[in-house]
């Protein structure tokens, strides 16, 4: 058998279905795990050890007695540090709401509470999701399990370290610029941001309203679409969900991709960004596997990214002003240097800068879709670069910025990024596709396809 | 630091950042104004910015 920490939330509930595994005996394994790895990686804030055996317990009697809660009863999973849970801090990672306990839970922790999961706990996250790797915070950052001098990718870094390393098999994260995808393509995993409005945030604390997503961060595609069942779902009191009846996100996991068309956006990585060899090659490997499984790969192009990036940046730095603006005016100090950096030049954002981008944003979103008449998915670079030492604030800060990912927050399109190879040097490197509104499960399919035929999921880090 | 930066940032109410961290307030100025040139604004005057952002259902 499959060592327990390495079970997928799939496998762990065939397992107790089959009576060959407990909930309590899963829990205790992972404690133990973390204890050994958190000193290592820091991918928790805030552990709630208690809490997880107490529900280990509770989802024990419960399926002993054949009552199952649903798909994800008796199934652990650590939760961003900006999602409320009832009880415990949401700190953001920051000093400013060191101590802020959350009175109820997010509607997404309602959800997976719903469906039986068990919270292990509150993971590290860049502060306030955008000023990050920090030093200079009350909380150490988390790092990269296939090598801990590197960073984990942000801004939901613990999600992705704990996954990659056996924490728990299920995360949630959130994803304004990127911040799901990051993380999974540095650490190995799969992290989708899905469709914008799919799933509720409310009860998250926000970044950009009109770009923050909640996403499913898991070790397999096959989990992804599991969790993402669980999540996804209108909310009427969140402005920004949509009355969508997506659902059945698995549905098309096996039907493989032959027919399928796939539009490869070169460009991004080989002209707008040029990527790192590593990175690159491991692109065209993934080209050639989904043509080999049958799928229809052209060449396709869509507006440079870095008019995707500057809209997310006029976006994000204005709405982000408008929350965080009493802080800074007064508080400053009390943020990390690299948030406040970030934060800042909303102050120096025109309300013609903020409408312009929005107006220019619909164009966008235009050409996007226009892509998307023709193809049933597109496929790109993620990162452009294998994560950077940690401590190399200057590579970071050079690095960071080479990704893919924002022109998705900016038009809303799901977006998932996962393993497709590893560096020179042994870190992950990664592929994204992308699909239709609301055709998340398209996604899924293809991602599915591709992970089993390369096999990437299969490797696990040297920790 | 430019008068004009100065004189922003404490219309932005940002007084005590300007006393405690000036050099932030010039890199956020900087930023600001790279994120802005690099968007190309529709030359359609009719293009709307509503809704925000919706995620239709049809293409």
């Amino acid at each position: 058998m499959t060592e327990l920490h390495w079970l997928s939330a799939t496998e762990i509930a065939k397992a107790y279905a089959e009576r060959t595994l407990s909930p309590t005996e899963l829990v205790r394994a992972l404690l133990d795990r973390i204890e050994r790895l958190q000193p290592r990686l820091h991918a928790f804030i805030r552990l709630d050890a208690e809490g997880a055996m107490e529900a280990a317990k509770t989802a024990e009697a419960e399926l002993a007695n054949g009552h199952v809660r649903g798909p994800l009863h008796g199934v652990p999973v650590g939760i961003k540090d900006i999602i409320d849970v009832a009880g415990l801090p949401t700190t953001g990672h920051s000093k400013i709401l060191v101590g802020n306990i959350a009175t109820k839970d997010a509607v997404v922790v309602s959800k997976l509470r719903a469906s039986g999961a068990i919270v292990m706990g509150k993971l590290s996250t860049h502060e306030f999701a955008i000023g990050g790797p920090s030093f200079d915070l009350p909380f150490p950052p988390a790092r990269n399990p296939w090598n801990p001098r590197h960073h984990p990718g942000g801004s939901s870094s613990g999600s992705g370290s704990g996954l990659a390393s056996g924490m728990f098999p299920l995360a949630l994260g959130t994803d304004t610029g990127g911040s799901v995808r990051n993380p999974a393509s540095v650490c190995g995993i799969v992290g989708l941001k899905p469709t914008y409005g799919l799933v509720s945030r409310r009860g998250v604390f926000p970044l950009a309203f009109t770009l923050d997503h909640v996403g499913p961060m898991t070790r397999t595609v096959a989990d992804n679409a599991l969790l993402l069942d669980v999540l996804a779902g209108h909310d009427p009191l969140d402005p920004g969900s949509a009355a969508s009846n997506a659902r059945h996100f698995g549905a098309l996991l096996d039907r493989g991709v032959s027919g399928l068309r796939i539009g490869f956006v070169r460009h991004f990585h080989e002209i707008d960004m040029p990527a790192h060899p590593d990175v690159t090659a491991a692109l065209e490997d993934a080209e050639r596997i989904l043509q080999a499984e049958g799928a229809i790969v052209d060449t396709v192009t869509l507006p440079k990214l870095s008019e995707f990036a500057g809209i997310n940046r006029v976006i994000l730095c204005s709405e982000a002003w408008s929350i965080h603006a009493p802080w800074l005016r007064e508080r400053p100090e009390d943020y990390g240097a690299l948030a406040r950096r970030r934060l800042l030049p909303g102050a120096f954002m025109t309300a013609g800068d903020y409408v312009g981008a929005q107006r220019r944003r619909a164009e966008l979103i235009a050409a996007v879709n226009d892509k998307l008449r023709d193809y049933d998915v597109l496929m790109c670079a993620s990162s452009m670069d294998p994560a950077s030492e940690i401590e190399d604030a200057a590579e970071t800060a050079r690095t960071y910025p080479r990704q893919a990912r924002a022109p998705f927050n900016v038009t809303g399109h799901p977006a998932l990024a996962m393993m497709s190879g590893l560096s020179h040097n042994g870190l992950p490197v990664s592929v994204q596709f992308v699909g239709r509104y609301f055709e998340d499960a398209t996604v899924l399919r293809v991602a599915a396809a591709y992970e089993k035929a390369a096999g990437w999921h299969k490797k696990r880090p040297p920790i | 630091m430019d008068p004009t930066i100065a004189a922003l940032a404490k219309a932005a109410g940002l007084d005590k950042v300007l006393a405690k961290f000036p050099a932030d307030i010039e890199h956020a100025a900087a930023q600001a104004m790279g994120h802005a040139e690099a968007v190309k604004y529709p030359t359609d005057p009719a293009a709307e910015p509503w809704p925000p952002m919706k995620a239709e259902t049809a293409l």
